[in-house]
């Protein structure tokens, strides 16, 4: 460990003997608890004033447009233009709206995603909390985003919003499954729930060991957090931004937040589980952390850019019969080679072959049974006929 | 074809990132160009935004502006004779003349122009014989209520502004 | 496919929404009324009056150069080929003969209309499948262009006002052919580029194929045209049918595609815009010299009479029916408009089909709001 890379640990180490000299023991611990939260508060809130630059201008960028540039330089400060921009803004509860719920909904969406960051380890020893159960953790609070959602849709009272509460259960639900498989393979490689030792096992970064359990494990993320291809929840051109639609103010800004912490959070979880977390050459584990993060969130993004959003129903089959199967036999079959060839380099290229092999057979069985296929959707699909 | 298409297009828009950023005058990290922009060579990528109250073009010569009334260099007077043909030919019925004099004398006294309801359509300028009125470069005249208005002067002056020495120059009418 | 396959086993209702009149996907103010069975549409209402301007009534007051602006503005994204069928009607009525050059600039920019106007047909589509805005941009982006050459020849980028009964109001200026050739030429670098972005994105062709299919006979009973109906499969084109101007002087073709479902509109778009653009070069090819206006036109008092014309508009068969008293201003004028023709099918095409598709299935029938109310 460089002094960069201890820089963090060592300036806690020296606040607590600092805190010692005039407190007992549980006074230090309630105080360095306080730091934490603060910092986890911190860790949350400042890139969704980054990504609320960054996603206009990666947009921007991608379409031949500017992106936000008057406000600051380069527009950096345009988070803050849109933070006074909301604030003033009245607050409108609807006449149908079930009061008491609608006021709670907004607070509830912020909070299962500030939890998860309390499990992600940001750097070497730097963790909130090292739970022995991390990444059950962080899988399960992650879904409880599901019943902001519902109180949200059902108490503002509008058709729309409850289109959009409809697509958002079955969505969540059938995304959890898949993305729990594929976090299951990765703890069954690691040996353990715990976020930091899914990090120290990957010597090589999971993504390269088993890239269909990764690519599984990012697209159902994108799908909890609703982001393009599968933001079915907001569809602004059928549903007209679906829950979040009867909010104003302050209540809306809460969704606002939400929804750019949840991209920082996917990047987060993805970077923890399959691209090696915070270990990397020269720079300090912080630093990869957050570059590695980054990229991921860029994609995220770059995806927005690209893609239309897709139907609810394909949304469904696309998860219940590509990504369950493919996932439950590659977790069968990962099983299968670290148990015959060891967690060592010969069991990762072995998993990277068979992750491949699957793939391949995948291709060639949806290949042939669209040959025999009449259906002009499949054909176009599969083989690219149109 | 088994995503391949949705690659295809990730790579469209990589291409697109990258070229804002190296492609054209205003590669990064220019912003705004200095001077009157000319208009963009036709191009499928890079930044084509003008960055308006910053850089402005400069306007085609037909440019349909708003206006302008043409100086008789010798007179000194607008060339207007009140005939009345534009207020005719005005499909909103924008302008409003009143004239002095008779015969060859005649010449127009006041001259109203509307700004607020003009669609720039130059009809107007299209049945006046007396190479009296054209439409000036200048666009920046926002009105917020419906019956501002230009008078004669006024236009006489936008018109000198604009260098314009006879109706339809630039539209390849003028011998 | 439903998104509930027996909704009748359950004890379920259906739900009405409201989609407008303001609404992002009904580009203007429209106005549908849905019925929903889950996500599954079982009924819809078009509302349509949200966006009328009487411009038919004011046409009666205006003469016919003044009505110009105005049909400018019925469907304002593809303005000079309502110019063109207007100009049309009137000629008809009056018995103008439009010069050699002046129906050739008439083409070049009736076909560049064209091309401008399935640019954002696509775009727009792709909109409503989700896509934040990108094809829309780039589309925007090209027509930027196109715009740049019509207000170099005309002095304005979307009304221009340019064509009149007669022949087109003043000739193109200098140099305005070397700007209009690199435009071409970078619109089919554009097409290339447009198409690798779209036409083969597997979320794009899922949520496309297959979807509110458009049988021929249906197309025909409800009188419909344009790019619609000939990507139906019925290759139906009002400048091969009933030839006007000089389009029997170009080699080109009229694409059609077989199956009528959105994924098909989608091509055909595509496919004729390239078809558009051959003409183009051909015409500018061959543009030959000459007067632009016909010197009867100068002082425009048609006989009296009525008189019927249409012409191949990017939407479809668009006409203008003309009756004259015999003085400077129409008696009576009367348009038919693609727009809202093409948008009686639109009941049949939905129903079945999810909320998703709804939106996306009026996007493919490239309807603009202000055409359909006029
Ligand atoms: S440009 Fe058109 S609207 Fe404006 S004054 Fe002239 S004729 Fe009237
Ligand atoms: S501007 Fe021309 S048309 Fe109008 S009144 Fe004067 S001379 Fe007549």
């Amino acid at each position: 460990m460089g002094f960069l890379d201890a820089l963090p640990l060592t300036v806690m180490d020296w606040l607590r003997g600092l805190l010692g000299q005039g407190l007992p023991a549980w006074g230090v611990e309630l105080v360095v608890g306080l730091i934490k939260v603060v910092l986890i508060l911190v860790v949350a809130i400042l890139p969704v004033i980054v990504l609320t630059w960054l996603e206009r201008k990666v947009l921007a960028r991608g379409q031949d447009r500017f992106g936000p540039n008057l406000a600051g330089p380069y527009g950096l400060v345009v988070a803050f233009a849109d933070a006074i921009k909301i604030l003033t803004k009245e607050d409108i509860i609807p006449q149908a709206a079930d009061r008491q719920v609608f006021r709670f909904a907004p607070a509830l969406v912020l909070i299962p995603t500030l939890l998860v960051f309390t499990v992600v380890p940001m750097g070497r020893g730097m963790i909130a909390a090292d739970l022995n159960v991390g990444i059950l953790f962080a899988v399960a609070i992650g879904s409880l985003a599901v019943i902001a959602i519902i109180a949200a849709t059902w108490s503002s009272g509008n058709k729309y919003s409850l289109l959009s509460m409809f697509r958002s259960v079955a969505q969540l639900v059938s995304y959890e499954l898949p993305m729990a498989f594929s976090v299951l393979t990765v703890v069954l490689v690691s040996g353990g729930l715990s976020t930091v030792r899914i990090v120290e096992a990957q010597v090589i970064p999971f993504a390269l060991v088993m890239p269909i359990a990764a690519v599984t494990y990012f697209l159902a993320s994108l799908a909890e957090a609703n982001r393009s291809p599968f933001d079915l929840l907001l569809g602004e051109s059928e549903i007209v931004a679906g829950h979040n639609l009867e909010y104003s103010g302050m209540r809306f800004a809460m969704f606002y937040i939400g929804e750019y912490a949840h991209i920082f959070v996917i990047g987060a979880l993805t970077t923890t589980l399959f691209l090696g977390g915070y270990q990397g050459p020269i720079l300090p584990g912080y630093m990869w952390f957050l570059i590695k993060t980054m990229a991921v969130v860029y994609v995220v993004l770059w995806i927005r850019c690209t893609w239309p959003r897709m139907r609810i129903d394909q949304l469904l089959d696309f998860s219940w019969k590509l990504l369950v199967p493919l996932n439950l036999a590659n977790l069968m079959l990962v099983a299968l080679v670290f148990k015959l060839a060891g967690t060592g380099l010969l069991g990762s290229l072995l998993s990277l072959v068979v992750n491949v092999g699957l793939l391949v057979a995948v291709g060639t069985f949806l290949v042939r049974r669209a040959r025999s296929s009449t259906s002009r959707r499949t054909r176009a699909l599969v083989l690219g006929e149109v | 074809m088994l995503g391949r298409g949705m690659l295809k297009g990730l790579w469209v828009t990589l291409q697109h990132t990258i070229s804002s950023f190296t492609s054209g005058p205003r590669r990064f990290p220019k912003r705004y160009l200095d001077g009157p922009v000319p208009r963009p060579e036709p191009s499928t990528q890079g930044m084509l935004t003008l960055q308006y109250p910053f850089e402005k073009y400069e306007m085609w010569p037909r440019f349909r502006g708003v206006l302008v009334h043409l100086r008789d260099p010798e007179t000194g007077q607008s060339r207007c004779t009140a005939c009345m043909a534009c207020v005719r030919a005005c499909p909103h019925g924008v302008l409003t003349v009143t004239g002095e004099g008779k015969g060859r004398e005649r010449r127009a006294k006041t001259y109203t122009y509307e700004l607020g309801r003009c669609i720039f359509c130059r009809l107007c300028v299209e049945s006046c014989r007396f190479d009296a009125i054209e439409m000036g470069q200048e666009y920046e005249f926002v009105s917020t209520t419906q019956d501002q208005t230009l008078n004669l002067e006024e236009m006489l002056a936008l018109g000198d502004r604009s260098g314009i020495k006879h109706t339809g120059e630039a539209w390849g009418q003028v011998e | 496919m439903a998104f509930i396959s027996e909704p009748r086993s359950l004890d379920t209702e259906t739900v009405t929404i409201n989609l407008g009149p303001h609404h992002p996907s009904t580009h203007g103010i429209f106005r549908l009324l849905a019925t929903l069975d889950g996500e599954t549409v079982v009924d819809v209402q078009p509302k349509m009056g949200y966006l009328h301007r009487g411009i038919e009534k004011i046409m009666e007051q205006r003469t016919y150069i003044q009505s110009i602006p105005l049909v400018d503005r019925l469907d304002y994204v593809c303005p000079l080929t309502n110019e063109h069928a207007f100009c049309h009607a009137v000629e008809k009525l009056a018995g103008l003969q439009v010069p050699e050059r002046a129906e050739y600039i008439r083409v070049i920019m009736a076909e560049l209309t064209r091309i401008m106007s399935h640019m954002l047909a696509v775009g727009f589509l792709w909109n409503e499948l989700g896509a934040t805005f990108t094809p829309m941009i780039y589309a925007y982006r090209q027509r930027e262009f196109i715009f740049d050459i019509f207000e170099m020849a005309t002095g304005a980028r979307m009304f221009t006002n340019y064509m009149r009964p007669g022949g087109v109001a003043v000739d193109l200026p200098e140099g305005w052919m070397d700007l209009a050739v690199k435009v071409t030429d970078n619109l089919e670098r554009f097409f290339d580029e447009f198409e690798t972005l779209t036409a083969e994105n597997e979320i794009f062709l899922a949520r496309t194929i297959d979807i509110g299919v458009l049988p021929a006979d249906l197309a025909i009973n409800c009188s419909l045209s344009g790019p619609v109906l000939r990507a139906s499969g019925v290759p139906y084109d009002v400048r091969v049918a009933e030839p006007y101007s000089v389009y029997d002087r170009f080699q080109w073709e009229v694409p059609t595609r077989p199956h009528g479902d959105t994924y098909d509109r989608y091509l055909q778009y595509l496919a004729e815009m390239r078809q558009s653009l051959s003409i183009v070069r051909q015409a500018m090819a061959a543009l030959p010299d000459g007067p632009v206006m016909d010197e009867k036109a100068r002082r425009l008092r048609p006989p009296k009479g009525e008189a019927y014309a249409r012409i191949e508009s990017p939407k479809g068969d668009l006409g203008f029916f003309i009756v004259s008293e015999g003085g400077a201003e129409p008696y009576r004028c009367r348009v038919r408009s693609t727009a809202q023709i093409n948008l009686t099918a639109l009941r049949q095409m939905v129903i079945g089909h999810t909320l998703q598709d709804l939106v996306v299935i009026f996007g493919s029938l490239n309807c603009t709001v202000a055409d359909i109310d006029r």
